[in-house]
């Protein structure tokens, strides 16, 4: 198990928490909340050791859309960058409903 | 309508996981979860482990309205290492039960819905997971008096384990197709009793032992549905309906030795079972009933073991009937009855002979308790029952399965609960091994537990050579574990560590005690008897030592947290 963080910047307010996902073989759960402070925190633990270059990326490519000011933890259990980038989208459409 | 559109119609109940599940069971609008993922009460053991954890730790509770009725529904996600019960998971249900429970006493009626989806005790955190399966159980069975208690078994993992015990002791039982019932995994069977017993690769005949339609057709479950969430929904509503059974399953002692004694070991097939047990249970009510099938008589060639020692100890040399002995004897100034499982080499079913809960066991135990709760009905003062726990393990067995052994455990632990109920003191003296689901079969329902500290007793949850296996893990590597993860250790000091043990008896020798050990032994239990009496007729004493607010600090949270949410109005 391997625990990673992450900082971006953000613009705006979130109105909702969200929980979607599983820790499931290949899947992942993903807590989103609202963060005091005006930046997007994301720490992530992760059953899969030594992909933290990946999540750089995929989080990288997350945050070109999203700007939102959310606490973000994920729980990994060796999910695919596809399937977290999905699981990200439907956190986000989830905390805007 | 053709069968294609309907099934197009159908919206899958299997395919939801569990925070859906509970949604679509609960009238709409009402779903209020309690403990969920954003209260991050995750398992204290998995990161010791490596392992990472669910927000929920893999159990959802909601609280909601069933067909307008209050309703509290706890569900397993089986997504999340495989539905197994670990301390947090675990007390989530037992919590939600005992509030129910409350409730139910102060005269709101809450209707409980058990989701079981679960591979049974989570092996990472074997012992508590092994005592909050024990505490789940006790839950059922005081709630049951209330208000049915109503299990469904949607799949596609099933119900295995211990939890197939609480399974079995629900007032009602809702499968599909496709739900699978059952004690010991195929996987389990196939791996301890060789494949030559079960080939766990063959679905077909594996759902022909434990799936769902046979289940119903003999009668171990109560309606069949389809993989439909309303289909689902209204059964458990029809459930309800139905009312607190007269009798539950666990409670027909009589009817099922009878219809064990029916049943011929070598040639039983799933079909030809169900002309047996598909059948309405007989009158049971009356517990005095004549012996349906006579006790193995005592056998010379039967081996003795530490069981049989201690049971012919505390007893006074009292006859050792077969696969379950007991008796009453004095114990201080009353008299007791004390139980034990010992080896009978004359059984019927040739997968337990030796001093394992099988079928007779699991049903004759229950025997063996009831009987005293029916003598002592109108005793202002209940006689104490010990349990003399040498239990090597479950028996494993393809037609062990198919006959129910899940459910002769489960009325082991409904009469051991029944009896703690009904204001008898309960003890638990370990001599030797306490494992598994057969320590939750004879033992792990007492008020009060000892053990004696000597090599060979120990407390778990699977044998160590099939927990390497299970876990993908060495035996060295588990012992290494064991070591610094108190709820892995197989060291019955490990075990008192959990707060689970009442009194650890040193400086006995477990395999030819001395008249002064065992003089020592029964002044033990003396004491322990008088603190039961004393005592709640709950298990709430679990928690309360220093070494549980330490260890199971959990437990004890779960259990605080769920209060503070819960709703009861």
């Amino acid at each position: 198990m391997e625990q990673l963080t992450f900082d971006f910047p953000a613009m705006r307010a979130v109105a909702h928490r969200a929980h979607v996902g599983v820790v499931g073989s290949g899947d992942l759960e993903v807590l989103l909340a609202p963060n005091d402070a005006q930046t997007a925190h994301v720490v992530i633990r992760t059953s899969v050791d030594g992909y933290g270059h990946i999540w750089q990326h995929v989080l990288e490519r997350f945050f070109t859309r999203y700007d939102g000011a959310a606490r973000i933890e994920i729980n990994d259990f060796g999910a695919t960058p596809g399937v977290v980038a999905l699981r990200l989208a439907e956190a986000v459409e989830a905390s805007e409903l | 309508m053709s069968a294609h559109v309907e099934f197009m119609a159908r919206s899958s109940f299997i395919e939801l996981g569990a925070r859906e599940r509970a949604r679509a069971l609960l009238d709409a609008g009402t779903f209020r979860e309690l403990l969920g993922p954003f209260d991050k009460i995750e398992s204290p053991w998995l990161p010791l482990q490596g392992i990472v954890c669910q927000a929920d730790d893999g159990v959802v509770v909601a609280q909601g309205a069933l067909d307008g009725a209050p309703a509290v529904v706890a569900a397993i996600e089986s997504a999340f290492q495989g539905g197994s019960i670990g301390e947090v998971a675990g007390t989530k249900i037992a919590a939600a039960l005992e509030l129910a429970l409350r409730d139910c006493e102060r005269g709101r009626i809450v209707r409980p819905v058990l989701l079981f989806e679960t591979g049974g005790v989570r092996l990472q955190e074997a012992n508590l997971g092994l005592a909050v399966i024990a505490e789940i159980q006790a839950a059922i069975v005081a709630l049951r008096r209330h208000v049915p208690v109503v299990g469904v078994i949607a799949g596609m993992v099933g119900c295995f384990g211990g939890m197939s015990l609480a399974a079995a002791l629900c007032s009602q039982l809702i499968v599909t197709r496709q739900g699978r019932l059952g004690m010991n995994g195929p996987e389990v069977i196939e791996q301890e009793a060789g494949i030559a017993e079960l080939d766990a690769s063959d679905r077909r005949l594996v759902w022909s032992l434990i799936g769902g339609e046979q289940r119903v057709a003999s009668g171990m479950a109560d309606a069949l549905v389809e993989d439909d969430a309303v289909q689902l929904r209204d059964a458990v509503v029809a459930a309800f309906a139905r009312g607190v059974p007269a009798t539950h399953r666990t409670e027909q002692i009589d009817t099922y030795l009878d219809r064990l004694a029916q049943v011929d070991p070598n040639t039983v097939t799933p079909v030809s079972m169900r002309a047996i047990f598909g059948g309405q249970p007989g009158a049971d009510a009356d517990m005095a009933g004549v012996e349906a099938v006579p006790a193995t008589e005592a056998s010379n060639a039967a081996p003795t073991t530490r069981g049989s020692t201690w049971f012919a100890a505390l007893t006074g040399g009292a006859c050792v009937q077969r696969p379950v002995a007991y008796a009453d004897a004095p114990l201080g100034n009353t008299v007791a009855r004390f139980v034990a499982v010992v080896p009978d080499p004359a059984q019927r079913f040739a997968r337990a002979v030796d001093n394992v809960v099988g079928l007779e066991q699991g049903w004759r135990l229950a025997r063996a308790v009831r009987e005293a709760i029916t003598a002592d009905a109108d005793a202002p003062v209940k006689r104490p029952i010990v349990a003399i726990v040498d239990v090597k393990s479950q028996a494993y067995g393809r037609r062990e399965e198919m006959l129910g052994v899940h459910l002769a455990c489960a009325a082991a632990v409904d009469a051991y609960a029944a009896a703690r109920l009904a204001g008898h003191p309960v003890v638990a003296l370990i001599v030797g091994p306490a494992m598994s689901g057969a320590f939750l079969a004879h033992g792990y329902q007492a008020h009060r537990i000892a053990a004696l500290d000597a090599p060979g007793t120990m407390v778990h949850a699977m044998g160590k050579a099939a927990a390497a296996r299970v876990t993908r893990r060495s035996v060295e590597a588990l012992d290494e574990l064991a070591d610094r993860i108190t709820p892995m250790s197989y060291s019955i000091n490990a075990f008192a560590k959990l707060g689970l043990l009442d009194r650890l008896i040193e400086q006995i020798d477990a395999d030819a005690p001395s008249a002064v050990q065992v003089d020592r032994v029964r002044g033990v239990l003396v004491s322990l008897v008088d603190d039961a009496r004393r005592g709640p007729h709950d298990l709430s004493h679990r928690l309360q030592s220093d070494a549980a607010r330490g260890t199971r600090a959990a437990s004890i949270k779960v259990r605080d947290t769920m209060r503070a949410q819960w709703c009861d109005d």
